[in-house]
């Protein structure tokens, strides 16, 4: 092996999608189940295990342990949510690879086109991207990056992350 | 590979967007408009050497339907005629 | 036997000895060598045959400009078209000259030398026209040109392409990049530094300068430890960058990685400012014979004698028009080489270039007009620009310097304008379009002091930062009085302009007269400046050419547009690690392993999708594999992945008038718990995609697309949302990964899902057909959907990914006394077929509309306005004549129409009045099936039409286009 970095596939997280204006959502689902929602665009902020990732105009997604998936969902109610939101249950849409170690963010610039350093990309930053030609997003973490693609891609990534290492 | 400006993200490569053709008149009533006007509509596309005005979707990113002005010329994103000052 | 290496000196390791093989045979170099540096020491001369006239050529350059030895490489280093200039010597490298064979000794083409005078520019063009260039083609091409690529991959190791961004991208590591990327660096900035070069210094390497009363290659030493220290510099060597492209995006190529399996690695730069310390190139001197193997640059011979401690030759003759050649000479006498004489076409020579010379017989206003030797120089004749005065000079080593060209390429790829300039007779930066800046040698600034003080403004003008104060350099001055080729009386023979395109001075001439009058048509008429080439050393000498013969500045030709890429650069390195089973995206479902544990043929089917095409069972013949799956599903149970099928979720306040404007058909009056068949038109009135929509609740709706359509639809509808309905409230959320699906299909499949264990009610009046209902199926929460694309009785049972597999595995299980089957993607296809469903790409091309298909009922007539239908309307309007969806029974049962083939009138050879879109083995009525497209189709049941095939026709009976239960019963069942 060539970098010193490796990569794990996690599995899948609970995930919501929320679309609408923030004082919507903010009045459906209630201040206190919600983090503080990111001041900035592609930040995320984080509280009680629950990650709020600002990640288009209007649109939010909410991560935290599959096994709060259920909880969360009583809390948002997708499916009476008022019209002028839009939260979707999307737990299962993305899988995420775990990618650490010292060469971790060269590993990334191999299939990543956008500007990772710190100074450009912070601690609290999450954005979609592109990661081996798929939509990605990526966050940092302890060590390196996570990386989540759509599921359906996932094989791929695993096989385009294994030539990477080599 | 371009660097094209999005307003939620910020400069981002080329890449992480499909291009969505140049920006078109609105589309006319389609109840009052001639058959001419329809058809031009449909067919014609601003096609200008220079500044053309065109829309890219920033599909692999944050989703937004954007409007730039780039010259076909240099691939320089420039100022359109609307956005000076 | 390295007899032409000093004892001492240069900067190569004696005791890392190097085998390498070249054309066969064994040598030894040195570690810190090139290749072609490793073949001087061993003194071999005769190195590479020409492009087109297979003339025997030996080494003229040190870098990246050599245009004569180009070098094939085997084995771990495989690739084409080397300059052995820039090869990095390996032990146990094997190099062979690129087009002669079997070796530039033994040139089998060589016999076009004999005909030289017969092949002049354009000769090809001319001469092989009838009956058409390509039935010459390859073989010229065989003879003329480069190497091909090699023919297997590298054995070991593999490329790789990745992404860097920097604030300040310095392209060369000379004296002025090195003084550039210091400055940035000491400023805190993201520094990227690239150079060609195996180590760091530029033109310091090649020459004897001092920086701060000290040898200069003391400060390049100590300036590249201390850009070691900064943790927000990245240094490579041996680096080059190939490409600049639009926003500040350039190509940097980085080879002879060490302790790496990474092949070469190619970085995408985006850089904020770019520094292009990219020196100068010499260029040669335009005179007969100037390419025989023995003549060589000056600044070449320099770099041999005091980079590489390698001898060019015993004796040497120094041929120039400006200064820069008298320090040459010095060095090479300095080491022990005999210069013969300095031969200067100018009249006057400045004292500083004099001194250089000591003793040296200089020879002004005089040129040489010949050179002895065919495959080694043994001596060259010189006489007076007039022609008088001649005389013949013994050597083995004509050294030429025709003065110095900023190497402006990566500026020019920039949009950069040129400019000429008249006291360095040659073309330099002007106005820069990107925000890079030339510095140094680049810039025109040849002298050591000038390239340390460009260097450093130019950092401190992109940083922001004080320029420093700047170390002392040796003095240097430099003159010129352009020569742009030798046309002595007694001047004879070819004299070539572009080496490596054998480009002569009479090449250029001939294009002129027959009225290639620009610059950019003398360059393909000639091919002058092409191939990678890119003008190293021939351009300004052709644009001079060109001038003179002309009566026209220089300014006024211009040059030719430089092209990337700069260098030879592998396609490997482009692509990247992208290749073998990555080299296009594929996408899997949780059902994908399973189908494999199974057997079943996989492969592509849309958007991606890597899908099972059938499941062969023990020895099967293909059509036996799909009547099985196909009498499955029609006679007792099968069951399809049908995951790929593309979903949305749709929320908001103006979700029905949104659907209502994208499908033809009217959604708006759907009410939860319903589904709706629907089509969706482009504007200008084709189809776009059929799927169904689902209305789960007041604002909530689901929207299924097409497989193949589904990020087709996903774009149309965030456009018209976000450009022309950015009021209305309509949220899209893509949901196809998160909803797979198992059709459980057949006479008998609420019998099998029903054995599943399920809180649905299963029957036909609680679920009827087009209805949906939420619940849990084999304990897992799911959504059964009642459509069916087969034309059976179907449940699509909808479950998250992470229960895909499980409720697969129950469905087998819970199937099995039914004798289920796994349906893959050609069964599904028959079955469709046979019920005349459509599908995207067969029946539906750009010219085919719902009403062609007997789909008039899905074009609302309710709704005022809906995306297409204006369009619609209006090409319908008059009587042209339409091609129409009909079905076709071969009236010989046994004979398959090949699908896309044409119907004609009678089978004859006429205009074609439709085509065959599908042709399916029914298992239902056991003989062959197609659909067709056919003029008025719908008037014409009953008829009997024909296909016209190659050597035969198909007669075949029109009927309407279903083969099985026209009246949908077995799917409402």
């Amino acid at each position: 092996m060539s970098y010193d970095a490796s990569f794990e596939r996690l599995p899948i997280s609970a995930c919501f999608d929320l679309k609408g204006a923030e004082s919507a959502l903010v009045e459906w689902i209630g201040a206190e189940v919600l983090p503080e929602f990111p001041a900035k665009a592609n930040r995320c902020c984080k509280a009680d295990g629950v990650s709020l990732d600002h990640v288009g105009p209007r649109h939010w997604l909410l991560h935290a342990d599959i096994d709060r998936e259920g909880e969360l969902n009583a809390a948002l109610r997708p499916n009476e949510a008022t019209p002028e939101v839009s939260i979707v249950r999307v737990s299962d849409t993305m899988t995420t690879f775990r990618i650490a170690g010292i060469d971790a963010a060269h590993v990334l610039a191999i299939g990543c086109p956008l500007d990772l350093h710190e100074t450009a990309f912070p601690e609290d930053a999450v954005s979609f991207t592109e990661f081996f030609g798929q939509k990605a997003l990526v966050r940092r973490c302890i060590g390196g990056f996570d990386v989540s693609v759509e599921q359906s891609f996932g094989d791929m990534l695993e096989d385009y992350l294994t030539r990477a290492l080599r | 590979m371009m660097l094209i400006p999005c307003p939620f993200c910020g400069h981002r490569s080329e890449s992480e967007f499909a291009y969505g053709g140049p920006v078109k008149p609105d589309r006319p009533d389609p109840h009052t408009t001639s058959d001419e006007d329809w058809v031009e509509y449909l067919t014609t596309v601003p096609n200008p050497l220079g500044p053309v005005q065109e829309r890219w979707w920033h599909v692999k990113g944050c989703g937004t339907w954007l409007t730039i002005w780039r010259d076909t010329r240099t691939h320089d994103i420039v100022e359109g005629p609307g956005d000076a000052g | 036997m390295q007899d032409r290496r000093f004892p001492t000196g240069g900067r190569i390791d004696r005791g890392q000895p190097l085998a390498f093989r070249f054309n066969g045979k064994e040598y030894t170099g040195f570690s810190g060598d090139t290749l072609a540096s490793a073949l001087l020491a061993n003194n071999v001369r005769l190195t590479a045959r020409s492009f087109k006239y297979h003339r025997p050529r030996g080494i003229v350059g040190s870098g990246p400009e050599e245009p004569a030895t180009l070098v094939e490489l085997d084995g771990r280093h495989a690739s084409a078209n080397q300059a052995a200039t820039t090869v990095r010597l390996e032990d146990g490298m094997a190099a062979r000259s690129v087009n002669c064979w079997p070796s530039p000794g033994l040139d089998v083409g060589a016999v076009n030398q004999l005909f030289a005078g017969l092949i002049p520019a354009g000769f090809y063009y001319k001469t092989f026209k009838w009956p058409g260039w390509h039935l010459y083609e390859p073989t010229i091409r065989k003879a003329a040109g480069l190497a091909g690529a090699p023919e297997a991959p590298p054995l070991d190791g593999h490329f790789e392409a990745v992404h860097a961004h920097a604030d300040v991208l310095v392209v060369g590591a000379g004296p002025a990049g090195l003084m550039a990327a210091l400055v940035a660096g000491r400023a805190g900035r993201r520094v990227f530094l690239a150079d060609e070069r195996i180590e760091a210094g530029g033109s310091l390497l090649d020459r004897r300068l001092e920086i701060a009363g000290r040898p200069a290659l003391d400060w390049v030493a100590e300036s590249v430890a201390e850009l070691e220290t900064m943790p927000n510099v990245t240094h490579l060597q041996d680096a080059s960058a190939w490409a600049y492209r639009e926003h500040n995006c350039l190509m940097v190529n980085e080879r002879s990685l060490v302790n790496s399996t990474v092949l070469e690695r190619n970085w995408r730069v985006r850089a904020g400012r770019v520094i292009l310390a990219t020196g100068a190139i010499e260029r040669g001197l335009v005179f007969p014979q100037n390419d025989r193997p023995g003549v060589m640059l000056a600044s070449a011979a320099q770099a041999y004698v005091n980079r590489f401690a390698v001898k060019p030759g015993e004796r040497t003759v120094v041929f120039a028009n400006n200064d820069s050649a008298y320090g040459v000479a010095s060095d090479l006498r300095a080491s022990g080489i005999d210069v013969a004489a300095i031969v200067d076409s100018r009249d006057v020579i400045p004292d500083f270039a004099r001194n250089f010379a000591g003793d040296i017989p200089i020879r002004a206003g005089a040129v040489v007009v010949g050179v002895r030797g065919r495959r080694a120089v043994r001596g060259v004749a010189v006489a007076e620009r007039d022609g008088r005065g001649a005389e013949k000079i013994d050597c083995d080593l004509l050294l030429h310097s025709g003065g110095w060209n900023p190497t402006v390429h990566l500026f020019s790829q920039s949009r950069g304008r040129l400019r000429y300039d008249d006291s360095l007779a040659t073309f330099v930066p002007d106005e820069a379009v990107q925000a890079c800046a030339s510095v140094g040698g680049a810039a025109g600034e040849l002298s050591l002091a000038s390239a340390l003080r460009t260097g450093a403004e130019a950092a401190a003008k992109a940083t922001g930062t004080k320029i420093p104060d700047l170390p002392a350099a040796t003095e240097e001055s430099y003159s010129i009085a352009p020569l742009w080729h030798v046309d002595a009386p007694g001047a004879k023979g070819k004299a070539f302009l572009d080496i490596q395109n054998d480009v002569t001075v009479d090449d250029v001439r001939l294009a002129l007269i027959e009225g290639y009058d620009s610059v950019e048509h003398v360059k393909r008429y000639t091919t002058g400046g092409m191939g990678f080439d890119q003008g190293k050393t021939g351009n300004v000498n052709i644009v001079g050419t060109i001038a003179r013969q002309k009566g026209v500045p220089l300014q006024d030709v211009g040059t030719t547009t430089f092209r990337p890429p700069y260098t030879p650069v592998s396609f490997g390195a482009i692509g990247g690690i992208r290749e073998e089973s990555v080299v296009l995206p594929y996408r899997h479902t949780p059902v994908t392993r399973w189908n494999l544990d199974r057997g079943a043929f996989m492969y592509e089917a849309g958007a991606r999708w890597r899908r099972p095409g059938y499941f062969p069972c023990g020895d099967e013949m293909f059509q036996e594999t799909v009547n099985r799956e196909c009498r499955a599903v029609r006679e007792c149970v099968g069951v399809y992945d049908g995951s790929p099928l593309g979903k949305f979720e749709l929320k908001g306040r103006d979700v029905d008038r949104f659907l209502d404007h994208i499908y033809t058909n009217l959604m708006s009056t759907l009410k939860p718990g319903q589904c709706r068949y629907g089509l969706m038109l482009t504007e200008d009135g084709l189809i776009l995609d059929d799927g169904v929509a689902m209305r789960l609740g007041e604002h909530r709706w689901l929207v299924s697309t097409s497989t193949a359509h589904a990020d087709t639809v996903h774009g149309h509808m965030d456009e018209l949302l976000q450009t022309q309905f950015p009021d209305w409230n309509v949220h899209v959320t893509p949901v196809t990964s998160q909803w797979n699906n198992a059709t459980v299909c057949g006479p008998k499949a609420r019998e099998v899902v029903a054995a599943l264990d399920t809180d649905i009610d299963l029957s036909p009046e609680e679920l009827p057909f087009m209805r949906f209902a939420d619940g849990h199926v084999a304990g897992l929460p799911a959504r059964v959907v009642r459509v069916s694309f087969t034309g059976e009785l179907s449940f699509e049972i909808n479950v998250a990914p992470r229960h895909m597999r499980d409720l697969w595995e129950r469905i087998m299980e819970a199937g099995e006394p039914f004798g289920i089957e796994p349906v893959g993607s050609e069964a599904s296809h028959v079955l469709r077929v046979e019920k005349g469903f459509l599908s995207l790409g067969h029946e539906v091309d750009g010219t085919v509309d719902a009403h062609d298909l007997g789909m008039g009922w899905i074009m609302s007539k309710k709704k005022g306005d809906y995306v297409g239908k204006r369009s619609v309307e209006l090409r319908r309007r008059g009587n042209a004549i339409r091609r129409e969806l009909v079905g076709l029974l071969p009236v010989d049962p046994n004979v398959q129409i090949p699908e896309g083939a044409p119907l004609t009138p009678g089978g004859e050879t006429r205009p074609t009045e439709g085509l065959v879109t599908a042709c399916v083995w029914s298992v239902v009525l056991d003989r062959w099936v197609a659909l067709a497209l056919l003029e008025n189709g719908q008037s014409r049941h009953g008829e009997t039409v024909h296909v016209r095939l190659k050597n035969a026709t198909v007669a075949a009976d029109v009927m309407a286009p279903v083969f099985y239960d026209p009246e949908g019963r077995k799917m409402r069942s």
